[in-house]
């Protein structure tokens, strides 16, 4: 830490407490924002926080003068953490700046424009973001960490405050983003449920009022929620119009977004070239494409365990493990093809014996009786259009579109 | 400080059998006052003892709980609308914070107060009564109930048993299910209250060591049992609403014991049943749209990854693989080849849906002109011959004899339908044999 001296210190104070009394007083929330980024280290808050651990009584300070002692109950924890996260005591800074912002709410809910929206932002971000690193103080030690669902707890309350008629809703969305955060990090994604119920169905919030930046979050992290619940034509939806609305230039949140978007393409039948995934080092799902490209069960297996924890990990595993259906399809359909060119006449023709064979190449071990129930429930899903002789151990294939594309719609279940 | 009610007491009475303990206990226990907001508790609590091991251990199962209506994480938010509707088991989690330091000291079964006043009120279930006496139990018949309206100020030490009267208790209990004396409802609804009584006062005294664990496995081994037997009673009204029950109970006790497990993870020992009884979670949950509350699957398994390479995680993986693509034969067969009990306790539900999915698929895609023979299917699908005839017309499907008597299937039938009822055909080949006693 840098040494100051007193002098040196007392006036970055008050340069701070000034800029502070201003900033609400001009109504510039641009400069208000700056003032509460605490984790930020920002030069000027890293220098204001220097200045405080060697003052150590800002608190008479602020007290001397009303036009700062009427921010007191926000000013004084503020500093407190400033001071604490500067010094690496992450859990107290935490809850100084929780108290902080408690203060903050109340005098913003008084603020009647949405002016001061933009340090409320920092806020919530920082807010989450001094919780985890909280939690993480505590685990260290040993101790449960609790405090990002505080933090929880407190954006619930600030979505209450911003929930009204007024302008400052649009912030609302914003605060569901942050919260998402924090219950898809805790592991408590159902809590989500209720947030998204009063973003979609109160009357108050015009979704597309929001900001577009607050839309694709949202989009994406309910996109992702679709995909836990395998409702596969919403997931497209939502993920969707996130990648259509994310900046270009946001590389990280292209890949994010495409990292859930590519499984559920797969799921209704559309496959993403290479490139596309090389581009955004999404290579895990490289061989799962190939497989289906190529009709190679061995190859999905394989990619399947390959990446398993990956794939468990992001919640993909199982929506990856359902291609299987397709990669069959197009095994069958290879078959099919290669009798085609041997004998025209024959080709719909496929001997159980035949696919028992192929599938032995693939290192799978199957009986005929096995085959023809997957002939069966191809059949059955529309992936295949025919009929299987079981005296015969054939299958027999229309002669017509034997092999319905899905068109866009998960396989039938 | 005003203690925000932890508790609300329920908003609706259930239609089930156990409805009828309506009874009160003793006056002094009343409901604690009701918010109309959700009873999560306050999540900072700092006036609270909190013990250093894991004082927010119940307070956390209850708030990572999914429930239908998902509830906010605390009191504060005023915006949305309050769906939350309590649900029964709300009474044994929700104590636990004001308890922190509570150790029980009752000595039996039944706190002796209660005992005293069930007998005045004559109110005594057929288990407890001393010689057929309405009016007559004793020390070793009584079993405290489960009582959904505690006031958080007044329980007794005296009125909560400890732990190791907590482990005998549960070992009378689970022995009821041996005898033969009552019809297994009758059985099943007397053990599914009194173990939720227990589980209250494990909670209120916050125990949650490997001691607990035993214990809880032991209930999830009754719900399960409950749930494959409550099947096969006969069909009145009342049993498929204990039917439903008791799935909702076994998701909550579950849950607790994966928490518990989590909330034991630094001690030495591992726990050999863990991965047999998360294999339990993922066959409740075969079905994509499947009913039972608690997180997706998908979402489930994130952070498990150690267990879910286990044989028995493996073996419900694998089910889950084929239930989902619909390999009706892998399915069936593997059930036969490696379910434990349990396992198949949980599955069995699905098979003969799997069986009707067989006879839909061969309907629809088996050459019309030659009709399926029933002793294939029947090998296929694991089931007697004569089980398969009956089964093809719980399906709505004729069957046909050619001129030596051989038994055919013909398909392209129009007249399919979804068997209705639980008519259970065992698995031929297998060791599942109705009746297996309690393990």
């Amino acid at each position: 830490m840098a040494y100051v001296s007193m002098g040196e210190a007392h006036r970055r104070i008050t340069d701070y407490l000034n800029r502070f009394s201003d900033a609400v007083s001009y109504q510039d929330g641009s400069s208000l924002k700056r003032l509460l980024a605490v984790s930020s280290d920002s030069p000027s808050l890293l220098s204001l926080s220097d200045a405080l651990n060697v003052f150590q009584d800002a608190s008479r300070l602020i007290k001397q003068f009303d036009k700062y002692s009427q921010f007191g109950e926000i000013l004084v924890p503020l500093f407190r953490s400033l001071q604490n996260y500067r010094l690496g005591h992450l859990v107290e800074s935490y809850q100084s700046f929780e108290k902080s912002s408690n203060a903050f709410i109340q005098e913003f809910r008084n603020w009647e424009s949405a002016w001061a929206l933009d340090a409320l932002y920092v806020i919530a971000y920082e807010i989450r973001v001094l919780a985890e690193r909280a939690d993480r103080e505590l685990a260290s030690m040993g101790k449960i960490p609790e405090k990002l669902k505080g933090a929880g707890s407190f954006l619930m309350k600030v979505f209450g405050v911003l929930a009204g008629k007024g302008p400052k809703r649009v912030g609302a969305l914003y605060v569901t983003c942050q919260l998402f955060k924090i219950y898809f990090k805790l592991g408590t994604v159902h809590l989500c449920r209720s947030v998204i119920r009063s973003i979609e169905t109160a009357r108050i919030f015009d979704f597309e009022e929001f900001p577009v930046r607050d839309k694709v979050t949202y989009m994406y992290y309910t996109g992702r929620l679709e995909v836990f619940n395998e409702n596969f034509p919403a997931a497209d939806h939502k993920l969707s119009y996130a990648l259509t609305y994310c900046n270009p230039r946001s590389e990280a949140n292209i890949r994010m977004i495409l990292k859930y978007l590519i499984p559920v393409k797969l799921s209704i039948g559309i496959l993403p070239e290479i490139s596309l995934l090389e581009k955004y080092n999404l290579v895990e799902y490289s061989n799962v494409i190939q497989a289906m490209r190529r009709g190679d069960l061995r190859l999905l297996r394989q990619a399947l365990q390959e990446h398993e924890d990956q794939f468990l990990r992001s919640g993909v595993y199982l929506v990856l493990e359902k291609l299987e259906l397709q990669v069959y399809q197009r095994l069958i359909k290879k078959i099919y093809i290669i009798q085609k060119q041997k004998d025209p006449s024959k080709a719909h023709q496929i001997k159980l014996e035949v696919i028992v064979k192929a599938l032995k190449w693939l290192e799978m071990d199957m009986d005929v009786d096995e085959v023809e129930c997957i002939m069966s429930i191809l059949i059955y899903k529309n992936l295949m259009k025919g009929y299987f002789a079981h005296k015969s151990k054939v299958v027999v294939l229309s002669k017509q579109d034997p092999f319905p594309k899905l068109n866009g719609k998960p396989v039938n279940s | 400080m005003e203690n925000k009610g932890l508790y609300d007491p329920p908003r609706r009475r259930r239609s089930g059998p156990t409805a009828n303990h309506s009874s009160s206990f003793p006056s002094s226990i009343e409901s604690s006052s009701s918010s109309t907001s959700p009873s999560n508790k306050p999540l900072h609590n700092p006036s609270r003892n909190a013990r250093p091991s894991n004082p927010n251990f119940y307070r956390n199962i209850n708030t990572n709980r999914n429930r239908d209506n998902s509830t906010l994480p605390n009191n504060h938010h005023s915006k949305t609308t309050n769906t939350h509707q309590p649900e029964e088991g709300d009474g044994e989690e929700n104590l636990l914070s004001s308890f922190s330091s509570l150790v029980g000291t009752c000595p039996f079964m039944c706190p002796v107060e209660e005992r005293a006043q069930r007998e005045r009120l004559r109110d005594l279930s057929v288990f407890e009564r001393l010689n057929g006496s309405h009016g007559k139990t004793s020390p070793s018949l009584a079993v405290k109930k489960f009582c959904r309206t505690i006031s958080t100020k007044n329980v007794q030490a005296s009125d909560v048993r400890p732990l190791p009267v907590l482990e005998d208790t549960l070992s009378y209990l689970l022995n009821l299910l041996d005898s033969d004396e009552h019809p297994f409802e009758v059985v099943h609804d007397f053990i599914f209250d009194r173990t939720r009584s227990i589980r209250q006062d494990l909670s209120m005294q916050n125990i949650i060591n490997t001691r607990v664990i035993q214990m809880f496995e032991k209930m999830v081994k009754f719900h399960v049992m409950s749930h494959h037997k409550l099947r096969r009673c006969s069909g009145s009204l009342n049993i498929s609403s204990m039917h439903h029950l008791n799935m909702e109970q076994l998701m909550k006790v579950l849950t607790s014991l994966y928490h518990l497990y989590e909330a034991n993870r630094n001690s030495h020992t591992t726990y050999e049943n863990e991965a047999e009884f998360c294999s339990l979670y993922v066959l409740l949950h075969l079905s994509s749209d499947s009913k039972p509350a608690g997180e997706p699957l998908s979402l489930w398994f994130r952070h498990r990854s150690p267990i879910l390479k286990s044989k028995k995680m493996c073996f419900a993986r694998r089910v889950l693989r084929y239930y989902r693509f619909g390999n009706y034969k892998r399915f069936i067969h593997i059930i036969a080849a490696e379910a434990s009990y349990l396992q198949y306790c949980m599955v069995e539900p699905f098979i003969n849906e799997v069986r009707a999915l067989a006879l839909s698929c061969i309907n629809y895609g088996g050459y019309k002109l030659y009709p399926y023979p029933l002793e294939d299917l029947s090998n296929l699908l694991m089931m007697k011959e004569s089980d398969m005839e009956s089964f093809c017309r719980d399906c709505g499907l004729e069957t046909s004899t050619d001129e030596v008597g051989k038994k055919f299937l013909p398909t392209k039938q129009t007249t399919f339908s979804h068997p209705k009822g639980g008519v259970n055909y065992c698995l031929v080949g297998s060791e599942f044999v109705y009746g297996e006693s309690f393990g």
